[in-house]
């Protein structure tokens, strides 16, 4: 099998994210860092962005203008029920709007979530190793053209690395 | 006094990430202890006798319920509306806790939202069974129809607690199962059996845990928060709407939003707190949650408990002071004397006067105690549902309608049959899934950590 990508594995969040850095410096891409829970400061080394908030504030302007118009269309338009003599197009209509805004919202984030994730039932993990979602951090550069393995090996030693393996 | 510490050390014994992962997954990893079997074996005959009462239900009809024409409402509604109290826990624990930046809850909020998820089903089991013709139950969703097309009443409370409830079950579990994404890849990468390996690897998406997994992980999981946390207040609202829209006695009162929303997050925290000092027992888990877990939500439960006492004496007062006279009639001779003053005086006791208790520290700290005053909060909340459903209903503004109730072994049947089915559930949880978030006790152990530094030098 080609091995494609150089893997650094360190167990200590401050290596690893002094590591990132100093790999950013040099240049050197860096493929995927991956972490037993959140670091936010591999977040912001990475400088990686999200566009999930802004994906949901649509989705509750949909929600919002969705909800409404069933509701206009099946009891002022399609079926206007006559009772008491109350208006048909009504304030009550606020509490099914606010509720069908949060689950339009909270449905299609998550599967914005999947989808962007590529992740869903029985999806296969990209990588697999020991220690991997346990108490490991993983530093992955991909073996490309341009990349200089040695220089890489190097720096991922240096920096605290406990293994550097290829897979 | 200021500067007095809050939170104590929320992970004891100065644990590495490794001994998180080992310790949490412990109980799933070695055979099953025999009270579990029991316990799965007592919820099944439970369930069964649940089974029966609806299959009598359905076949045979409502008929076999105590309720008439004057009390419509009885056993089901009350346990409908105890249940989805219950299933207000792990909103209001993981999500109203997550949006205040509570660290204290991770230990916790797992088990609380499966409790939700378990309970919003045993509560929509209630009313469904409640419309008589269960099979018609689609009725309640508004589709394209041939009858006119009539569309559903968009203007009624029950209407707006199908749209609610059914949202709040769609967001909790999803909640909870991205929550549980991670901890599920951990138990797939350590799984020893192929088959074990490959239902954990289904169920875990192919998670590993890339930065912009999290990153994106973090940013769902606050949208799905912060739009549950409204969404918990709206249905409990909409719940107290089925009463407080008509114009019965008792049931017409302006309180009743906010009073059934903190009613549900009592109850809710209470059966968090029983189940929890379960499973830390049962499980040793006391690194986990800590005294200072469970002394924060006897704290909380104290402070809820006195809006409970405010609430009902609210009602009592108002009740006098406008002079109406159906509802001096209801408060002062149909629930704090008259025929059902043991429901009315278990309440009060229950929900207002025993949690106070909390006040004094060595009661928080007997955890038996605490263990005994979470349950007594659960029965006196079931008993405020009691008092609500029955007092009202039983005397009306027409005295030719006055009616007594008492439940038959059908209704008593069902409710039966969803304590099996939240035992199941509960059992299921703790043998199959992890108990506790492992990836965001990770996030907080370094600053627990420090803190147990602190302490060292002080």
């Amino acid at each position: 099998m080609n091995n494609t990508n150089i893997f650094g594995i360190f167990d200590s969040e401050d290596m690893l994210v002094a590591t990132v850095r100093n790999i950013l410096d040099k240049g050197i891409k860096i493929k995927d860092v991956i972490t037993p829970y959140p670091v936010e400061a591999v977040f912001h080394e990475l400088k990686l962005k999200t566009r999930i908030p802004f994906a949901a504030y649509l989705y509750g302007v949909f929600g919002l203008l969705a909800t409404f118009g069933f509701l206009y269309w099946t009891s002022v338009i399609n079926y206007p029920l006559v009772y008491g003599g109350k208006p048909q197009n009504t304030l009550s209509f606020v509490i099914v709007i606010f509720v069908m805004v949060i689950n339009i919202t909270i449905a299609f984030t998550i599967i914005t979530f999947f989808l962007r994730e590529k992740k869903g039932p029985g999806a296969k993990p990209p990588y697999e190793y020991k220690g991997m979602t346990d108490d490991k951090y993983f530093i992955v550069i991909e073996k490309s053209g341009n990349i200089n393995t040695e220089e890489v090996n190097k720096l991922l030693t240096s920096g605290g690395a406990i293994e550097v393996t290829e897979q | 006094m200021y500067n007095k510490k809050v939170r104590g050390v929320l992970i004891e014994g100065n644990k590495t990430y490794g001994q998180i992962t080992d310790e949490i997954l412990a109980p799933q990893e070695r055979k099953a202890p025999s009270w579990w079997f029991v316990a799965m074996f007592i919820s099944s005959l439970a369930m069964a006798m649940g089974a029966w009462a609806i299959w009598t239900t359905i076949v045979e009809g409502i008929g076999t319920w105590g309720v008439n024409n004057s009390i419509g409402w009885g056993w089901g509604i009350i346990n409908f509306v105890w249940w989805i109290g219950i299933g207000h826990a792990g909103t209001a624990f993981s999500i109203f806790l997550l949006i205040l930046r509570q660290k204290w809850r991770t230990s916790i909020n797992r088990a609380a939202e499966a409790m939700t998820v378990v309970a919003v089903l045993c509560a929509g089991l209630f009313p469904m069974l409640h419309m008589g013709r269960i099979w018609m139950a689609f009725f309640i969703f508004p589709y394209p129809n041939s009858r006119g097309p009539l569309w559903v009443n968009f203007n009624s409370p029950l209407f707006w607690d199908v749209v609610a409830i059914s949202t709040y079950l769609m967001a909790s579990a999803t909640f909870w199962y991205i929550g549980m994404i991670p901890d599920l890849a951990t138990v797939r990468d350590r799984a020893k059996s192929k088959v074990k390996k490959a239902i954990y690897g289904f169920m875990a998406f192919g998670w590993v845990g890339t930065a912009r997994s999290w990153l994106r992980f973090e940013t769902a999981a606050l949208i799905i928060g912060g739009l549950a946390a409204p969404l918990v207040i709206a249905v409990h609202s909409i719940v107290s709407m089925d009463f407080a829209t008509s114009v019965m006695a008792g049931w017409h009162t302006t309180v009743f939003p906010p009073y059934f929303v903190i009613g549900a997050i009592f109850s809710g925290f209470a059966m968090v707190l029983t189940l929890m000092i379960i499973i830390r027992k049962a499980f040793k888990f006391q690194d986990f949650v800590t005294q200072g877990h469970l002394d924060a939500i006897a704290r909380i439960l104290t402070f809820i408990s006195l809006i409970m006492g405010t609430a009902y004496t609210t009602e009592i007062f108002i009740a006098w002071y406008s002079g109406m006279e159906g509802e001096i009639y209801t408060f002062f001779h149909n629930r704090i004397s008259g025929d059902h003053t043991k429901a009315f005086w278990t309440m009060v006791t229950c929900n207002a006067i025993i949690p106070q208790f909390f006040w004094f520290k060595k009661i928080r700290k007997n955890l038996t105690l605490v263990f005994i005053i979470s349950i007594i909060i659960n029965i006196g909340m079931w008993f405020e549902r009691y008092v609500i459903v029955v007092t009202s209903l039983s005397k009306d503004y027409l005295p030719a309608n006055w009616s007594e109730y008492s439940p038959t072994i059908v209704e008593i049947g069902t409710y039966v049959g969803t304590l099996g089915l939240f035992g199941l559930g509960v059992l299921l949880f703790i043998r199959y899934i992890p108990m506790m978030a492992m990836s965001e006790l990770k996030v907080i152990l370094k600053g627990t950590s420090i803190l147990t530094n602190q302490k060292d030098h002080e």
